[in-house]
C-alpha cells in the first residue's frame, strides 16, 4: 500500500513564499478532505506536489513510499502513481483528446497499449462517465463546457489508474447529476484501494464520497489533522472556530486589486471638485 | 494562359501546366488537390451560383510569388486547405473576393518554417457584397533559424452590412534565432457587422507542457503534441493517401526538435 509523506514542505511562486512547512501522509485506500479558507495554500499544495515549475520548493521533502519525488520532474511524478484533477484544465488545440490520453496511457503503462484495448477502455470509461464519445475525439478541452472539463479529468483518472489522486474543486461546474456520477467513479476507485486527496468547498461532494479523514491547511500550514465530522463542523460554521480554538491568526486574502483602480480615481475626482 | 476543364474529383499536376491558370467552377460540389505549386503561379478561381469548391494545396517546393486569387458569385463557396511544407521560401499571396450575397470562404493554412526558410503568407479576403462570410485560420510552426510572417487584411467595404469575417493567426515558436510574426487586420468600413480576429506567437505554454506532462508525458513528447497539434489539423482537408504523406513529413521535419 503506497503512502504519500509530505515533510516540512516549504513553496515559493514568484518569490512569496505560500507554503511554510507543510506535513502530514496519507495512504492508499484514505479519501482525505483538504479543508481551508481561500487563499491559504491548498492548490498550491497540490501544483508542488505535483512538480509544477512555477512552484519552487525551498525546503522539505516529498516522498511516496521510500522514492524521493522533491527533485523529479512533473512526468516522473505521474508515472510513479501520483495524479491531479486540476480546478482549470487547460485547453490545447489542436491535440486530439483521443490521441493526448492514448499518449498517457502508453506513459503510465509498462506495455504499450493496443488500439483496440485502448478504445474499448475508452468507450467504457466515457459510457461509465455518462459522456458523449465525441468529447474524446474532439480537441483536448477546446470549447468544453466546464462540466465536461471536470468529466474529461475524471476520465484521464480513469485511464491513467494512478495511486493517489488529488482533486482540485472538480465538483465545481458539475450539475446535481455529474456530481453523482463523479463521486460514484470515486467511491468504485476508492473501493479498488486507490487514495484521494480532495479540495471542495461544498460538503455535497463530501456527503457522497465520505472522506476517512480530514485536514485543515491555514496560514500555509496544515493546523487540524482529525476524523471527517471537521466538514461537517466547518461547513456550518466556518473556519472562525480555528482562532478561538487554536489561538491562530487566520490571515485575510491579500487585495490581488492594482491599489489605484480607474473606480477609486473617478471617485477622487469628483471629490475634489 | 491555359483554361482548365475540372472534373468533379482532380488531381492537377501543376508542373506540367502554365504559370497563369484559371479555374471556372459551376453549380455543385467541385473537388481540387493541387500539388506542386511552383514559383510565379498566378491560379485564378471563378466560382459561380450555388458552386462549392473544396480547394486542397499541399506545397513542399521552394515558392517564390505565387499568388491565389478567387471571385465568388451567389451562394458560392470556397473551403482551401493549404499544407505549407514548402522549403526556403514561400512568398504567397492570396485574395479572395465575395462579390454577391451568401459568398463564403474558409481559409485554412498549417505552415512550418525550419532550417532558414523565409515564408511570407498574406491572405487578404474583401467583402464587396452584404451578407458575405469569410473565416481565416492560419497556423503556423517556426523553428531554427525559420522566418514566418502571417498577415492578412479583412476588408469590409461601405454598405457590406450582416456580413462576417473572423479571422485567427497562431504560431508556436521554438528558437531563439526564429522570426515570427502574425498581423491580423480587419478594415471595416460598416457597423452592421461581425469581426474578430486573434494572433498568438510564442513558445509553447507552460500551462499546457505541465498539464500534458502531468500525466506522465515526457517533456519532449508533450511538446511535440503540442506542436503537431498546429499542423495536423490540415489533414483533414486532404484524402488518405496524401493525409499518409504529410504525415509522415511533418514527422520527418520534426523530428529533431
Amino acid at each position: 500500500m503506497a503512502t504519500l509523506k509530505i515533510n516540512d514542505l516549504h513553496v515559493q511562486v514568484e518569490g512569496k513564499e505560500i507554503l511554510k512547512g507543510v506535513s502530514f501522509s496519507m495512504s492508499e485506500g484514505e479519501t482525505v478532505a483538504l479543508l481551508g479558507p481561500n487563499g491559504h495554500g491548498k492548490s498550491t499544495l497540490f501544483n508542488a506536489i505535483m512538480g509544477h515549475p512555477r512552484y519552487k520548493i525551498t525546503q522539505g521533502s516529498i516522498y511516496l513510499d521510500d522514492v524521493d519525488l522533491t527533485h523529479m520532474t512533473t512526468d516522473q511524478r505521474a508515472r510513479a502513481g501520483l495524479f491531479l484533477g486540476l480546478q482549470n484544465p487547460a485547453e490545447v488545440p489542436g491535440v486530439i483528446n483521443s490521441d493526448f490520453l492514448r499518449a498517457a496511457v502508453n506513459a503510465t503503462s509498462e506495455e504499450r497499449i493496443s488500439t483496440y484495448k485502448f478504445y474499448k477502455l475508452l468507450d467504457s470509461a466515457t459510457k461509465e462517465l455518462k459522456m458523449p464519445f465525441d468529447l474524446a475525439t474532439r480537441s483536448l478541452n477546446e470549447g468544453f463546457s466546464g462540466g465536461e472539463k471536470k468529466r474529461n479529468e475524471i476520465l484521464q483518472l480513469m485511464l491513467l489508474n494512478p495511486k493517489i489522486a488529488m482533486l482540485d474543486e472538480i465538483d465545481s461546474g458539475l450539475d446535481v447529476d455529474a456530481i453523482q456520477t463523479v463521486a460514484d467513479v470515486i467511491n468504485k476507485l476508492e473501493g479498488e484501494g486507490k487514495g484521494f486527496l480532495v479540495i471542495s468547498h461544498y460538503a455535497r461532494l463530501f456527503d457522497l464520497i465520505k472522506p476517512t479523514r480530514a485536514i485543515v491547511m491555514v496560514n500555509g500550514k496544515i493546523v487540524l489533522d482529525g476524523d471527517p465530522s471537521l466538514i461537517k463542523r466547518i461547513d456550518q460554521t466556518g473556519y472562525e472556530f480555528i482562532k478561538a480554538e487554536l489561538g491562530i491568526n487566520i490571515e485575510k486574502e491579500e487585495n490581488k486589486m492594482n491599489e489605484v483602480s480607474i473606480g477609486s480615481c473617478a471617485v477622487r475626482e469628483s471629490i475634489k471638485k | 494562359m491555359n483554361k482548365v476543364i475540372v472534373d468533379r474529383n482532380s488531381n492537377l499536376d501543376l508542373s506540367t501546366l502554365d504559370s497563369e491558370l484559371s479555374f471556372e467552377f459551376g453549380s455543385g460540389e467541385s473537388f481540387l488537390y493541387l500539388h506542386d505549386l511552383k514559383s510565379d503561379n498566378n491560379l485564378n478561381f471563378e466560382l459561380f451560383e450555388n458552386s462549392i469548391l473544396y480547394l486542397s494545396i499541399f506545397a513542399d517546393n521552394a515558392l517564390e510569388n505565387a499568388k491565389i486569387t478567387a471571385n465568388l458569385g451567389k451562394n458560392s463557396k470556397i473551403v482551401v486547405y493549404f499544407a505549407d511544407f514548402s522549403v526556403e521560401k514561400n512568398k504567397l499571396d492570396a485574395t479572395i473576393n465575395l462579390n454577391d450575397e451568401g459568398a463564403t470562404c474558409e481559409w485554412h493554412l498549417a505552415s512550418l518554417s525550419s532550417n532558414k526558410d523565409n515564408k511570407d503568407i498574406v491572405v487578404n479576403i474583401y467583402h464587396n457584397h452584404p451578407s458575405t462570410f469569410g473565416r481565416i485560420d492560419n497556423y503556423g510552426v517556426c523553428k531554427d533559424e525559420g522566418k514566418l510572417q502571417f498577415s492578412g487584411i479583412s476588408y469590409i467595404l461601405k454598405g457590406c452590412h450582416q456580413s462576417k469575417s473572423h479571422q485567427n493567426a497562431k504560431i508556436v515558436v521554438f528558437d531563439n534565432d526564429c522570426v515570427a510574426k502574425a498581423k491580423p487586420v480587419l478594415k471595416i468600413d460598416e457597423n452592421d457587422i461581425e469581426a474578430s480576429h486573434a494572433a498568438s506567437v510564442g513558445k509553447v505554454s507552460d500551462e499546457h507542457i505541465f498539464y500534458l506532462t502531468s500525466r506522465g508525458l515526457n517533456l519532449e513528447e508533450a511538446k511535440m503534441l503540442i506542436t503537431l497539434g498546429y499542423l495536423k489539423p490540415i489533414l483533414k482537408g486532404f484524402n488518405e493517401s496524401i493525409q499518409g504523406e504529410i504525415d509522415a513529413l511533418i514527422e520527418r521535419r520534426l523530428s529533431n526538435v
